[in-house]
């Protein structure tokens, strides 16, 4: 079948290449020698015990880890073919999008925080461009409906799952390649995590998604690529289904089922 | 301990709790209360209103009225046209006045009377030689009279009156000729000397002050808010910054004094700018607010969550974007808080004053131009102290007037600093 092998083969094209990747804060190593590949179009999850490393490896890929002051990353990350500590780090965090693990709209109206990466960034020539690319971005993360009418009322007023909803969008407004959500329903009820899983499966028709979880039922859900880390190691990164029914690792088999965590 | 005397003791704690705060109240209304009653009557002054028909054969000799020759009369020539006229509508009124001396008939009306009628006449020589109503300063003494400073026992003993002025001044009451009333010029007319505090005005001191504090404005906030930025996201972390903020704190608490002396050596004896003038003051207390309002201006800069700056961040903005999009609007209230109080305080600083000579007995307005700046001016709290030091007490009544004026700009500018708190507060 044609079909599924042009799939494949968009799928088996990497995004971003990390070879011995090691990051400390001050003396204390907190990631050790990761190596992995992730994917285009794929959901990539993150799972492991709190304080392994999950969102110190995420931040290596948008570099906000710079923003750290005694942070040091080593090692190899590769981006469309360059260093990425080769990036400027203000276009590489316009094409690799973050979402926060707590809901963090800035205190203005609900355009403004959608609008605000296309202003900086130049993308749109004029007002009726601008209204168009927030519009398209709140569509995407799925919250247009609920706000259409209310564009210019602050962010903060809205709910949890809507303000985080919010955050997506303001972060695929400057059209990133790659996503990065660092527990992002960890602050939501379920309903609202329901909808923000719906909208993960959606965004990876166009998007890389790395998400970072503490729940393996999450990341069975959402994901088709799985990384599990323990105490700043990547243990085993494999297809989702395969790490959930055949561990390779006793750890993994003893985190997923439960005895440690 | 058993469960009663818990609460006795609760008791005992809240009852010294309200006495406190009863206390505090009680001096409160006292303060407001003696500042009201010495100060309100400031507000009013007796005035006096003649109807004038000013000979020109003694005011203009060479009969051209030329105002550059109408000049060689001087205040004196003025006085005994004055005098002259008082009699004139004192007899149309129907009252006597021969008990008088003819020194006490002059001294009922202000000694700043006659410079006002000759501005008057320079300014307008058509006056002359007909019938226009003018309304003058009445002596201070007779003011003091209806205000119940003077008595007619106490001006038995006073040289600056006589109970027969105080008699005549009681008929020209009843005649409609004198009055008691609302006095705007104590706002606007400038200091006078010792001996007519009748005519003295906040006008000069309120114009120091205004530029003074729009001084502090221009230069305080902007250096404190760079500074406090700086240090706050910018500055690395090491020894030499610790430094410079300890030494932030500790200017905050440094004796106001000394940056008058200060001020002195450095912008007056090194820089030789002129001595008495608002830049000069204005300079003084930029140095004294400066670490009130870096402090405030940090506080709230550090109050803004992290995770707004790291949303910034993450959507590609640079540092300085992030800083002046973001953290710098969110602050922005506590910032104007800050700076509010601030300015507050520099309104009301007198100590620096002093010491750069802006005590100095000033009679002219700095202009309204920005030169204005460096020309003498006084300012509120020093012209306050001022009057408290001279002997009339006509001077301490002005005083408690600009003490009330003082406050009056204090609580609506800590009023405004509230609302704005309140306006603006954020729950993230
Ligand atoms: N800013 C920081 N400074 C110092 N140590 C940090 C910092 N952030 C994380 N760490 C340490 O690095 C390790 C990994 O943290 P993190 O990546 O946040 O773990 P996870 O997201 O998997 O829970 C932890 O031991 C944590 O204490
Ligand atoms: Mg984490």
């Amino acid at each position: 079948m044609l079909d599924t092998t042009v799939d494949n083969m968009i799928e088996e094209k990497p995004k971003i290449i990390a070879r011995d990747v090691k990051v400390v804060y001050g003396d204390k190593e907190a990631l050790r020698d990761v190596s992995l590949d992730v994917m285009d179009k794929t959901v990539t999850a993150f799972i492991g015990p709190s304080g392994c490393g999950k969102s110190t490896f995420l931040r290596c890929f948008n570099r906000m880890n710079d923003t750290i002051a005694n942070c040091r990353v080593s090692g190899s990350l590769i981006y469309d073919g360059q260093e990425i500590s080769a990036h400027d780090p203000v276009t590489l965090r316009a094409r690799i999008g973050m979402v926060f693990q707590k809901p963090n709209p800035f205190p203005k109206s609900i355009y403004d925080n959608v609008a605000y990466g296309p202003r900086i960034h130049g993308l749109s020539k004029n007002k009726a461009d601008l209204d168009g690319i927030v519009e398209k971005a709140l569509r995407r993360g799925a919250l247009w409906d609920e706000v259409k009418d209310r564009l210019h009322e602050t962010g903060t007023g809205l709910s949890g799952g809507q303000q985080q909803r919010l955050c997506i969008a303001r972060a695929i407004a400057t059209e990133p390649e790659v996503l990065l959500m660092d527990e992002p329903c960890s602050a939501l009820d379920p309903i609202a995590t329901a909808q923000i899983e719906e909208l993960i499966n959606e965004l990876k028709q166009s998007y890389s998604v790395v998400i970072v979880t503490h729940s393996m039922q999450q990341a069975a859900r959402v994901s088709q690529k799985t990384a599990f880390f323990h105490l700043g190691n990547l243990v085993e990164y494999n297809d989702t289904g395969d790490i959930f029914t055949k561990p390779s690792d006793p750890r993994t088999e003893s985190y997923i089922t439960g005895r440690i965590g | 301990m058993s469960l009663k005397a818990r609460q006795s003791k609760e008791k005992r704690f809240q009852f010294a709790g309200l006495a406190a705060i009863s206390i505090g109240l009680l001096c409160l209304v006292m303060l407001f209360a003696s500042v009201l009653s010495a100060g309100l009557p400031a507000f009013q002054q007796t005035f006096i209103k003649l109807t004038f028909n000013l000979p020109a054969d003694k005011l203009d000799k060479s009969g051209n009225r030329n105002p550059q020759e109408m000049k060689k009369v001087s205040t004196i020539g003025y006085t005994k046209v004055i005098t002259e006229q008082l009699k004139l509508n004192l007899t149309k009124a129907g009252l006597e006045f021969d008990q008088l001396s003819k020194k006490e008939l002059k001294n009922m009306i202000s000694k700043e009377a006659p410079a006002q009628v000759r501005y008057a006449v320079l300014e307008d020589p058509s006056l002359l030689d007909r019938e226009f109503e003018m309304v003058l300063l009445a002596n201070g003494r007779i003011d003091g009279y209806y205000k119940g400073r003077v008595t007619k026992k106490s001006a038995e003993l006073d040289v600056m009156v006589s109970p027969k002025q105080l008699e005549l001044a009681d008929q020209m009451k009843r005649a409609g000729i004198l009055e008691t009333r609302f006095n705007g010029r104590f706002f606007y007319w400038p200091d006078a000397s010792d001996l007519r505090p009748e005519a003295a005005g906040l006008g000069v001191a309120l114009l120091g002050s205004f530029y003074m504090v729009l001084i502090v404005l221009v230069l305080a906030v902007p250096l404190a808010v760079c500074t406090a930025i700086f240090l706050e996201e910018f500055a690395p972390k090491n020894r030499f910054t610790d430094l410079i903020e300890i030494n932030i704190s500790n200017l905050a608490a440094v004796p106001s004094i000394v940056f008058g002396i200060l001020g002195l050596s450095l912008f007056i004896n090194f820089m030789d700018l002129p001595q008495s003038a608002p830049i000069v003051g204005g300079l003084c207390l930029t140095l004294m607010t400066l670490p009130t309002v870096i402090i405030a201006a940090r506080a709230s800069i550090k109050a803004v969550p992290p995770s707004i700056k790291a949303a910034a961040l993450g959507l590609g903005a640079s540092k300085v974007q992030a800083v002046f999009h973001h953290v710098l609007p969110s602050a922005a209230p506590g910032i104007l808080t800050g700076t509010i109080i601030g300015l507050a305080q520099a309104l009301g600083e007198t100590a620096p004053l002093l010491l750069i000579g802006m005590v100095a007995f000033v009679r002219e307005y700095p202009s309204l131009s920005p030169e204005g700046i460096f020309e003498p001016a006084t300012a509120l709290p020093v012209q306050l102290y001022n009057w408290t030091v001279r002997g009339d007490p006509a001077f301490v009544e002005r005083a408690s007037g600009a003490i009330i004026v003082l406050l009056v700009f204090m609580i609506t500018m800590n009023l405004l600093a509230i609302v704005l708190r309140k306006r603006f507060e954020r729950r993230w």
